[in-house]
């Protein structure tokens, strides 16, 4: 990271990252949030404001591969990182990620304004070999993103589903939402 | 004929339509829209809840680098006051206008809005106002911390038989009082409106659910024609309620945008959200109870007191439910509201009736312990097998089945009732349960369907989709009628251009929305059998009632031909049907509800205080589900709503100032993924209503959440032997009562 402390808060400076896969140059303010510059600047509006305080998750992104609130960076931090967003995430040919499938499938999701957030949270904990794969460690590990709709249960289904996606394995329809009483 | 009776896209379970927009980042919701020249605006609150703003220097921020302009109480288009009518659908969330003098009712209320090029240069800019106030001290923190009465409604009381005499006479009595904090919304996406002028034109992005109503609002605010004005919402991030009716924020940026003639983007900061734009009033509530030794229900009092702010009268109804719950002949409500120095409360999930279900579903337990009798049973017992208020049969009421199957599903003969009796290792698990209800309402509706030349239907109406799924459920319905696949049916929802549509609100969305959708799907049909059976036609000579709608196609005996085809054939590109639909005399000879039983499991661990939800159980009776996968997704969610309200959710309001403490997601606690009991088993019961439409749904987005709350704190009782008798029971409560 470069050394900003001498720069005068109203001038620019250039910040060169990899966004979604492409090389990106944005002048920022050496104060500018790196959520409000994706948002605003970059116009990429997927990832979400929620509290801009690192309290709801709705902002996460994934920065050299590990989630992080975008809320809590500045976008000077990012110099020569990579950074993904939702927009990134499905395939060039439009082809949905095996959590964006299954968060479709499991209907993991309501207003889907957490969402993006919930799958860049997804995302990284299943290539997160630190946190165990049942149920009650995804759901701690998924805690820092907030769903006001509730569709925790769903969504806890959509990323057991797209383990055993990613795995190879058929989709292992858990005891947890495979009923269906309609 | 029904239609309805055994369909094959209604009623199975349905990916959301708008599902890969919502999951690939691309659905567009308000505050991430871009329009050229747009301005950013940033609203200053008052720092008071109570007092007078006596100076407000602009300077310093006016002179900072991009700031466009600053509005104030001495810098604003003229604006006027919305009628506020319901019934004119003007109705709006807080009639006083933003800046319309210096006094300040509530902390967070907008003193100034700051517009600038760039959102970091308004909210630097927005920091930089100087406000100054004489703070008064006399400010009504909550009606929780207060013993004043409030002002009675007369026209919100209700009674029949004379439940005093009766209340006198029985063998066994209760009188207790129930509270429940301050809530918030707290959806997932703030407030937020992009406001442009063409002209004498106002275009208005809100996250709203109710284009129409904020258009109509609108034009009277602004003195337009109400032609004039467009209100879009094609995504929003839920709402819950505060997102009904218009707000100040959204005058005041539109009113910003005509001062500086560029287009303003508002969005609100999450404490200003949870400031200014709409809460859960707290409540409280005297339940009396009589009853003969045999459990039977003979007088029933529910006395309901809930708060509204110094600028507004909202009445969160609490006792709504109460006078249709139980065969008893006895029953009288009454409601007060109490201003306090909050913003100004609003409609939030299941309004009134959730808050008056949590007091009387508390009540009855106390009452079944009082009268040594299962809690199940002594509903079944005082069951109402008609509407005992309104003397109408219910058009379809199943909750004894509901009662009966959630409680097998639970265990609940397991039971235990002795406090404390059932452990698991260091835990005291509790059981509790309780019924849940929400009335079934629909209002007019209208819309309008194509069928297009290229294989595709489309379909219009006004209403939104907040997240509860209406646009798939209007697809559903399309592809029902027509026979075209779901994926071919293209749905427009949210524009106030488009034919009039409901608020997305009380759970009446679905059953106003659909029948209307499919008038014009066959006015649409109609329209094409008119051009086909003509001399030239496809189907010459054929009488179009014999003509069939079948697989996307019209089909005579002898031969079926797309839609596409036939528009193709005679050069025509599309054909246009126009439906409305709205309730009509069965509303004179049936009472609509929905009905449902939420039974709880909670673990209580003394040793490290720590009180959780472990299982929920509950039997759901709305009719006809349109798509299972989303509904049964509502009322799950609604559950965890309910856990919320249970042990989680308090606006904490400074005793001595009125100031809001915890206006921030972190400190105002919901429910987390760790919070999830480790069983949400839901059942939909599937008795289609046709009574109240023909098909035979009755909406889901409110029940979910009445009956979680008493089930809760029924379980806690039986758990703990303490009766919390406000809610949220969190662990200081707890800690507090039980050392």
């Amino acid at each position: 990271m470069k050394d900003y402390s001498e720069h005068s808060p109203d001038a620019t400076v250039p910040v060169h990252l990899t966004l979604n896969g492409e090389p990106v140059s944005v002048d920022v303010t050496p104060n500018a949030i790196l959520l409000d510059v994706l948002r605003e600047q970059l116009q990429l509006g997927g990832t979400k404001k929620g509290c801009d305080h690192g309290q709801c998750g709705a902002c996460t992104v994934h920065v050299d591969g590990i989630a992080m609130n975008s809320c809590l960076r500045l976008a000077v931090m990012c110099e020569g990182q990579e950074v993904t967003t939702i927009e990134g995430l499905a395939e060039a040919d439009g082809r949905l990620h095996p959590v964006q499938q299954a968060f479709l499938e499991r209907d993991a999701y309501q207003c889907g304004y957490c969402t993006p957030g919930q799958i860049m949270s997804a995302t990284a904990m299943l290539d997160d070999e630190r946190i165990a794969s049942d149920d009650a460690a995804v759901r701690e590990a998924m805690s820092g993103n907030i769903c006001r709709c509730g569709a925790y249960r769903n969504i806890l289904a959509a990323i057991q589903d797209a383990r055993q996606q990613m795995q190879g394995a058929d989709p292992a329809r858990s005891d947890l939402a495979s009923e269906v009483r309609s | 004929m029904n239609e309805m009776t055994d369909p094959t896209v209604i009623g199975q379970r349905t990916p959301r339509v708008d599902g890969e927009y919502k999951l690939t980042g691309r659905a567009g919701y308000t505050g991430e829209l871009h329009v050229e020249d747009m301005l950013y605006g940033y609203p200053v609150p008052a720092t008071i809840a109570h007092g007078v703003l006596t100076s407000l220097d602009v300077d310093a921020a006016r002179g900072m680098p991009g700031v466009v302009d600053i509005l104030h109480h001495r810098r604003v288009p003229k604006l006027y006051r919305s009628p506020n009518s319901m019934g004119h659908g003007d109705q709006v969330s807080e009639i006083r206008l933003p800046f319309e003098d210096e006094r300040i009712h509530y902390h967070g209320q907008y003193v100034a809005l700051v517009v600038a090029e760039t959102f970091d240069q308004a909210r630097a800019a927005a920091h930089a106002v100087v406000a100054r106030y004489r703070q008064e001290d006399d400010a009504r923190p909550s009606l929780l911390l207060t013993d004043a009465e409030g002002d009675l409604l007369e026209e919100e009381g209700d009674s029949r038989g004379d439940p005093d005499a009766a209340f006198e006479r029985a063998a066994v009595t209760l009188d207790e009082t129930y509270c429940i904090e301050a809530e918030s919304h707290l959806q997932m996406e703030m407030h937020a409106t992009l406001a442009e002028w063409r002209g004498k034109r106002l275009i208005v992005h809100e996250s709203t659910q109710g284009v129409v109503y904020q258009r109509n609002a609108l034009a009277r605010t602004f003195d337009l024609p109400q032609e004039d004005v467009e209100v879009i919402s094609h995504y929003i991030g839920s709402g819950f309620g505060n997102k009904l009716f218009m707000w100040p924020h959204a005058i005041a940026t539109a009113a910003a945008a005509q001062l500086v003639g560029r287009p303003v983007k508002t969005v609100l900061p999450r404490q200003q959200d949870m400031l200014t734009a709409g809460n859960r009033p707290a409540s409280r509530q005297r339940i009396r109870l009589g009853a003969e030794r045999d459990g039977t229900l003979t007088s029933i009092r529910h006395d309901s007191t809930t708060e509204t702010s110094t600028v507004d009268r909202y009445v969160d109804s609490c006792g709504g439910a109460t006078p249709s719950a139980y065969a008893c002949d006895n029953v009288a409500i009454s409601q007060r509201i109490l201003p306090v120095n909050h913003g100004t409360p609003c409609p939030m999930r299941a309004p009134g009736e959730v808050s008056g279900v949590y007091a009387l579903e508390a009540a009855i337990d106390e009452l079944a312990i009082a009268l040594a009798m299962d809690p199940v049973e002594l509903r079944l017992h005082n069951y109402a097998q008609h509407d005992p208020q309104s003397g109408l049969p219910w058009s379809s009421k199943q909750l004894d089945k509901c009662l009966r199957s959630a409680a097998d599903r639970f265990g609940w003969s397991q039971r235990d009732p002795g406090i404390g009796a059932m452990r698991d290792g260091d835990e005291i698990i509790g059981y509790g349960m309780a019924s849940a209800t929400w009335s079934a309402g629909r209002q007019p509706c209208e819309a309008r369907v194509e069928l297009r030349a290229d294989g595709s239907v489309f379909a219009a109406c006004g209403t939104q989709d907040i997240g509860t799924g209406t646009y798939t459920i209007v697809a559903q319905t399309a592809a029902e009628l027509t026979g075209v696949p779901v994926e071919r049916v293209d749905v427009k929802l949210g524009e106030s251009s488009l034919p009039a549509g409901p608020l997305s609100g009380g759970s009446m969305t679905t059953a106003t929305t659909l029948p209307a959708v499919a008038a014009a799907v066959r006015d649409a049909v109609d329209a094409l059998k008119e051009i086909v059976t003509k001399p030239e036609g496809a189907f010459a000579g054929v009488d179009p009632d014999a003509l069939q709608v079948r697989d996307g196609g019209l089909a005579s005996e002898d031969k079926h031909i797309s839609f596409a085809e036939l528009l193709a054939m005679h050069d025509v590109a599309s054909v246009n049907g126009k439906g409305q639909a709205a309730p009509g005399g069965e509303q004179e000879e049936y009472s609509f509800r929905s009905f449902g039983a939420h039974f709880v499991e909670v673990r209580w661990d003394p040793g490290i205080s720590r009180l959780r939800v472990s299982r929920v159980v509950s039997s759901i009776d709305v009719g006809r589900a349109i798509n299972p996968l989303a509904a049964r997704n509502q009322v799950e969610g609604a559950i965890v709503m309910g856990i919320g309200m249970g042990i989680l959710e308090k606006l904490e309001y400074d005793p001595r100032d009125a100031r809001l403490m915890n206006s921030n997601a972190s400190d105002y606690r919901v429910a987390v993924h760790a919070d999830m009991p480790e069983v949400v088993d839901v059942e939909l019961l599937d008795y289609p209503d046709f009574r109240f439409n023909e098909f035979g749904a009755r909406g889901i987005g409110e029940i979910g959440l009445t009956g979680v709350g008493p089930a809760i704190a029924n379980a806690v009782h039986h758990a703990t032997g303490k009766r919390f008798r406000t809610l949220p029971i969190t662990v200081d409560k707890l800690v507090e009562a039980l050392g």
